[in-house]
Order: structure tokens, then sequence, then C-alpha cells
């Protein structure tokens, strides 16, 4: 029996099967683009990301989001941002190659900082989702704020709290004899590289060439070339010496970097013991990071956030790229994207427009628009950075100055980004100066920001500045600023007083983040006026106490380690004497034997009736 | 319950059909892919489309499906490692998949990713053994077994009893 290989009567039930695959596809669509939408933003967010409807016209190529909700990952409660509705213009023909490019993007109706009905935080976020976010918040977390904290200042410093276990320097001095031996040791194998014994009895077996040497018997051009040939020797031996010189030179500095590292172990030992008994450094910036540097981390973070974040999704270059799959049943593996020359990016904007309001009286209040250009996922197809600017247009009151201005330079590595951003009549944050007992309402001034990144590193500067602060005292105690405190010098009374009778005369503040460094944990510094003008009323008031507080805790981490250091010092001065003594011995005899046998040219010489070159 | 009761009857209406073995065999081989690479793809519309347009059974391609369904999640780690080692650790393969990723449709088949295109090339590797391992024990399963259970007394007490005609009444056509 034949059986044919075709079952031609189930060809018009596929068709059929088909046909409604795609009809359920076309009426899915919508579903499908909004749930994208909500697990791509998601993703990247590292919080909800909600979408009331969507709605896609393929024929137009028309695509309306309605309804963005964009969740703060760090106040679920709150929305980053909230779009009424999207209008995007996407060629339909890359979509066949899975490929999302964007003509047009108008965006209508967005707001900042509204209120969710639900949290948007994940319960079960994946390992990729928001890593950048958790990246900072991790940064931000490991920023140790000096404390500011002026009671017990006067009293006695508990100094049984500095443990020896805890002191650098003693670890450092501990380690020493090993590294003192392995110095040794080089020493000694550099030293025997440097061996001049056989150049020594090579010159010496010159001399006795020269003693012997009958010039009559050499004539002219027999004693020109033994002469030659001498000072070749001599050439060598002072090459010798020099290199031992070189080598001598290097033995007296060798444990100036190993103790140097004992003497800087020892600061860090002063700045541990300072920080267990709360003794603040009397210094501006010391006392500004106190002050401020909570709200600079925060202010900084976002920043950050979006400069790692840009790396991650606008990588340089033409390597394939990897990403996790597909969240599904079945493991998700890894997708991995092959971007090319003069083909399209996986992702495309090419021009994006927002009109938003901020409505109120505020500070913030006012209209703003804002242009995205050039935004795509391979910067290397498209050939130019992208760029976002946006423009305070209208204020409500006040100046109505405002620019963002961002350029991701991503086309090829290493990466250049820069964000300068100058805004005026902007509403600042309330500062909480527990210290103080006091509040700083810092009110509506300027904000600058100007941040540079090039390949790995950042550098820039935050600053805000108000002249209309408002301090704001916490307790029902306070006391008129020129009327002195009444508790003890130490106290918590009069620690409050003092700072509020410092800041509450200060009518405008200044405050400005310096960043620089790795750009996923870069080290910032905190200036303001502020900490000045508080560091110079410690000073009056208590600079001399701190200085001998202080010293006294310099004394108990001197005492606590100098047995040790001593120790340290004296095996590495014994190391570098005995090596000093044998390189002396041996550059001594190389100069002599030189003397010796330069000597013996010119006597060699003088015996000739011709001088020779 | 009822989907291993619903199993076990399409193993015994796959395995008694009247379709040759390599039919049953065919069927069970394209059912396999369904089951070993991940469902919801274009590949597998394709496949689906040749179960239904191919002389196979369908029945078997429905059980050699069920069948692979747990094998294809028991396998996900290797399939992970043969897709990653084609895509990732082959250069020599890069051009063709930097090709194949900037063309029309193919994109959408989600061959990009490794558990897809290592499931995908496993299926096509295993398929020929699923084919002729089926054909031979169906072949085999008929010749003997079948014929000897349909002579037991059992067989055939069951197949008398009021049970297996209400069991036939809701047996599809």
């Amino acid at each position: 029996m034949t059986v044919r290989a075709l079952r031609w009567k189930a060809v018009i039930p596929l068709g059929l099967a088909l046909v409604l695959v795609v009809l359920f596809w076309w009426l899915l669509l919508d579903l499908a683009v909004e749930r994208a939408v909500e697990w791509a933003g998601t993703e990247i967010v590292g919080a909800r990301v909600d979408l009331a409807s969507a709605d896609v016209s393929p024929g137009k190529g028309l695509v309306v989001l309605r309804g963005l909700e964009v969740t703060n990952p760090d106040k679920p409660m709150t929305n980053l941002v909230q779009s009424a509705e999207i209008v995007a213009r996407v060629r339909m023909l890359p979509l066949l190659e899975k490929k999302v490019v964007i003509d047009t993007m108008a965006v209508r109706g967005v707001r900042f900082g509204t209120p969710r009905r639900t949290s948007g935080a994940l319960e079960h976020p994946s390992p990729t989702t928001g890593r950048v976010g958790r990246a900072i918040s991790e940064w931000a977390n490991r920023i140790r704020l000096p404390p500011l904290n002026l009671q017990g200042l006067t009293g006695v410093v508990d100094v049984s709290r500095i443990h020896p276990d805890s002191l650098r320097t003693i670890a450092a001095a501990r380690a020493m004899p090993g590294r003192t031996d392995s110095l040794r040791t080089a020493w000694r194998a550099e030293l025997a590289g440097l061996d001049p014994q056989p150049q020594v009895d090579s010159a010496r077996a010159m001399i006795a060439r020269l003693r012997q040497a009958d010039v009559r018997a050499l004539g002219v051009t027999g004693t020109r070339d033994l002469v030659n040939s001498a000072r070749a020797t001599s050439s060598r031996l002072g090459q010798t010496t020099d290199r031992i010189g070189a080598f001598e030179t290097r033995v007296r500095a060798g444990p100036e970097s190993l103790l140097g590292g004992l003497a800087e172990s020892r600061q860090q030992d002063y700045a541990y013991a300072r920080g267990l008994v709360n003794l603040p450094s009397l210094d501006a910036p010391d006392l500004s990071p106190a002050l401020f540097g909570e709200m600079a981390v925060e202010r900084l973070k976002p920043v950050l956030y979006w400069l790692n974040l840009a790396e991650q999704y606008l990588p340089p270059g033409l390597d394939p790229r990897r990403r996790m799959g597909p969240d599904r049943a079945r493991a998700s593996g890894t997708t991995v994207r092959f971007p090319r020359e003069r083909e399209l990016p996986g992702f495309l904007l090419v021009y994006a427009g927002a009109d938003a309001e901020v409505r109120g009286v505020g500070g913030a209040a006012g209209a703003y628009a804002a242009t995205i250009t050039g935004l795509t996922t391979a910067p290397a197809l498209l050939g130019r950075p992208a760029r976002f600017a946006a423009q305070r247009r209208a204020a409500a009151g006040g100046p109505a100055t405002g620019n963002v201005v961002a350029t991701f330079n991503h086309v090829s590595a290493p990466l250049n980004d820069s964000v300068v951003a100058a805004l005026d009549g902007v509403g600042l944050p309330a500062v909480n100066l527990p210290a103080a007992g006091a509040t700083l309402a810092l009110g509506t001034g300027a904000v600058r920001l100007r941040l540079l990144r090039s390949g790995e590193n950042v550098e820039g500067s935050m600053s805000w500045s108000s002249n209309s602060v408002r301090w704001l005292r916490g307790d029902s105690t306070a006391r008129p600023p020129d009327r002195p405190s009444a508790g003890p010098i130490g106290g918590e009374a009069w620690a409050q007083d003092l700072l509020w009778r410092t800041v509450s005369r200060l009518n405008s503040v200044e405050v400005e983040v310096r960043v620089a460094g790795r750009v996923t944990a870069p080290s910032i510094g905190v200036r303001s006026n502020v900490g000045r003008e508080v560091a110079q009323a410690l000073r009056r008031e208590l600079g001399d106490q701190v200085r001998r507080q202080e010293q006294r805790l310099r004394a108990e981490v001197d005492a606590r380690v100098q047995q040790q250091v001593q120790e340290a010092e004296r095996r590495v001065g014994e190391v570098q004497t005995q090596v000093e003594v044998e390189v002396a011995a041996r550059r001594a005899e190389l100069e002599r034997v030189r003397a010796e046998l330069e000597n013996e040219i010119r006597n060699l010489t003088r015996r000739l009736p011709v001088r020779i070159p | 319950m009822l989907f291993f009761i619903k199993l076990l009857q399409q193993l015994v209406r796959t395995l008694n059909s009247e379709g040759t073995p390599g039919q049953v065999a065919a069927g069970m081989a394209l059912g396999a892919a369904l089951g070993l690479t991940p469902l919801i793809n274009l590949h597998n519309l394709v496949i689906l489309g040749a179960i239904m347009v191919l002389n196979v059974s369908f029945p078997a391609a429905m059980l050699g499906w069920a069948l692979a369904i747990p094998v294809g999640f028991l396998l996900d780690p290797v399939f992970d490692l043969v897709g990653r080692w084609f895509l990732l650790d082959t250069p020599a393969l890069t051009p063709l998949w930097t090709s194949w990723y900037n063309l029309p449709v193919l994109p959408l088949t989600n061959f990009n990713n490794t558990i897809v295109l290592g499931s995908l090339l496993s299926w096509v590797v295993l398929s020929l053994p699923i084919y002729l391992l089926a054909r031979w024990g169906v072949a085999r399963y008929r010749a003997t077994l079948y014929q000897r259970l349909t002579q037991s007394r059992a067989f055939k007490a069951v197949t008398a009893s009021k049970l297996y005609n209400i069991y036939r009444m809701f047996q599809p056509e």
C-alpha cells in the first residue's frame, strides 16, 4: 500500500487556523504592546510601570499609549513621572526584523512626583530588574558620613575604647618583619647581580700589564692600543660604580617607603580614634558633609542612576550583546543581539518632544519643554550621540530660567557623557540638623549641575544656593541668638545652642558637592558656607579644648603603637645598614682600583716621546 | 488525573491505529519538537502546520509532544549549553547569526536565544533516532504484544463489556 505524503484535505483547516492565529494576534496586539511596555519599563526602572491602554494602528504606523505611570523605585507610593498620552509614529517594516524605530514621539501631560493609589514596589523582581538602581543604592549606603556630635567634647575621652587590634599601624608594623625580609632578599639578589669582582680582577690584571709594559718594545701603536684597552677597562669600572651608586640610592630610599606606610597608617588611626569618641574635626569641609552629606547623596543618586543606566542600555561598539532571555515556564537562557553596520538598531527613537506643566504657585510651577534626539540601543549604528534637552518656558512666579542639556556619546568607547543643568526658582528641600535641634528650610533657590563622564570616570559638581532660607528650631527652649546658653560646655543644650546661634544668623546658604572617581561609586566632597560658619564658631568657642582632646588621643595611639613601630624601624635600619656597608665596601674598592688604573695609564703615556690622543 | 487518562487513551489509540508505523513515528518525531523547544515560538507554528499537512499520525504527534515536555524541561541546561556554544562560543558562526539577525522575519523566531536554538538543533539531531526508534517499536508492538493482547481473555472480556461500549461511545471518530 502506498501512503500519500501530503494530507491535502488539511490545507483548508490549516489556512483557517492561520487566519485565526493572525486574527487573534490582531485582536491582542494592543494588549501585547501594553504588556511589553510595562515589562520593559519595569525591567529598566526596577519598579512597576503601568499603562492604562495602548492603541496600535499598524496601517498608519501609529501607537498611542495612554496613562503611563512610572513608579519611583525609592518611593513606591509616588510616581517618578506620569504621562497622559504618548503618540508615537513607528516604522512598520523594521518590526519584521524585531526592531523598533520610532520617527517621532509626542509626550503630553507630563507630571512628576504624583501620588499612586497602589504601591509600585515589585514583589518578586527578576535578578536583572533595577540592577542599576540597586547598585547606586548600595553605593549610597556605603558612603560613611562623619557625624556632627558636639556633646561630650569637654568630658573625659574614654581612651580605653581604642583597641590595639583595630589600629592599622600595629598591623602594618607586625607585617614589617616579613616585608623587611623580602626587601633584604631583593637587595641581596640585586647586589649579587652587581658583583664587581670580575671587573676588579680584570682591572688588576690590566694594571700589572701597564706596569710591565715596555714602551720601546711596544712602539707608539702598541702603546696606544694598550692605553685604549686600559681606558675601556676604566670606563667599565666607572659604569659599575655608577650602577652601585644608583643601587645605594635605592637602598637609602627603600626604608622610607616602608616606614612611610606606617606614618600613613598612623594618620588613619588618629582619624579612627577621633571617630570613636565623636571628636569633630574643626575643618570646614569635614563639617559640611556632616550637615549636608545625606542631602547631597540623595540628590546625586538619580543623576548617577541615569548615567549608569545609559551605559547599560546604550552600549558602544557593535559586538554581540547578551541579555537574559524572556521570562517563561522554560528556562530563560541568554538572548544575543547581533548588530551590523548600515543596518537599523534594535531600538531607535529619532525624535521625541514633550510638554510638561507643573501646576500651582510653587517654585517649580511653570511650563517645560523637552526633546530627545537619537536615542538608540546601538549608538555605533546611528553614528551620533543621543541628546536630551529641557527648557523651562514659563514660570508661575519668580525667575523663569531653566536649562538641562545632556549628551550621551556612546558611538565608540570610551563613553563620553555630559550633563549640564542650570535651574533657578527651584523648590529646594528642607534639611534636618539634629545636632542643632533645628531644620533648615532652603526654600526656593538655584541648582547648578555639571557632570562629565569619560570612560569609567566621572567628574563634576552640583550646587544649591538660596537667599531665602528659614531656620526652624525643633524645641520650645529656644533662646534669642544673642543670649548665651546656660548649659554646661559639652552638654546637649550647649551644643544645640552654639549651633543654633551660629546658623540662625545665616540668610543665605550655598552647598556644593564635588564628584570624582569611578562612575559606579564615585567619591564625594561637600562644602558649604554653613560648614565654614559652624567651624569658625567652634574654633572660637572650644578650639583649645578640642585640640587638647585630640592631643590626648594622638598620645594614646602613639603609646599603643610605639613599641611595634620602633621594632619595625630597628629591623628596617639593620637591613639597610648591612646592605649599605657592603655596597660602600664594593664601591670603595672599585674607586680605588679605578684610581690605580688611571694612575698607571698616566705613567705609561708620560714615558712616550709623543702624546697619544 | 484527566490529563493522564487522556494521555493513556491517546497512547492506546495511536498504537492501535490504522496508520503505518512510519506515519506514527513521523508524527511522534514532529510532535517532539513542540515539547522539546519552548512552545510559543514561530518555528512551532511551522511544525504544527507540517503535522497537519503531512500525512503523519496526528495523535502520535500529540503523544510525542506530551512525552517530550518533561524531557524538554529536564534538558534545558543542556540546550542552554548547546545554544551558547553555537551563538557565543563559535566565532566562525557569528557572521551567519549577524546576517540572520538583520533579515526580516527570522529574528521573530527567537533563534538568537540559547534555549530556543539549542533545543531546536537538538531536536533536529534527535528527530531521526526518535523516528527510527518509534517506527521499530510500533511495528514490534503490533506484531507481538498487540496480537497476544487481543487474544487474551482479559482483553476479550474488557472489549465485550458494557464499559468498553461506553468508552467507544465517547471515542472521537
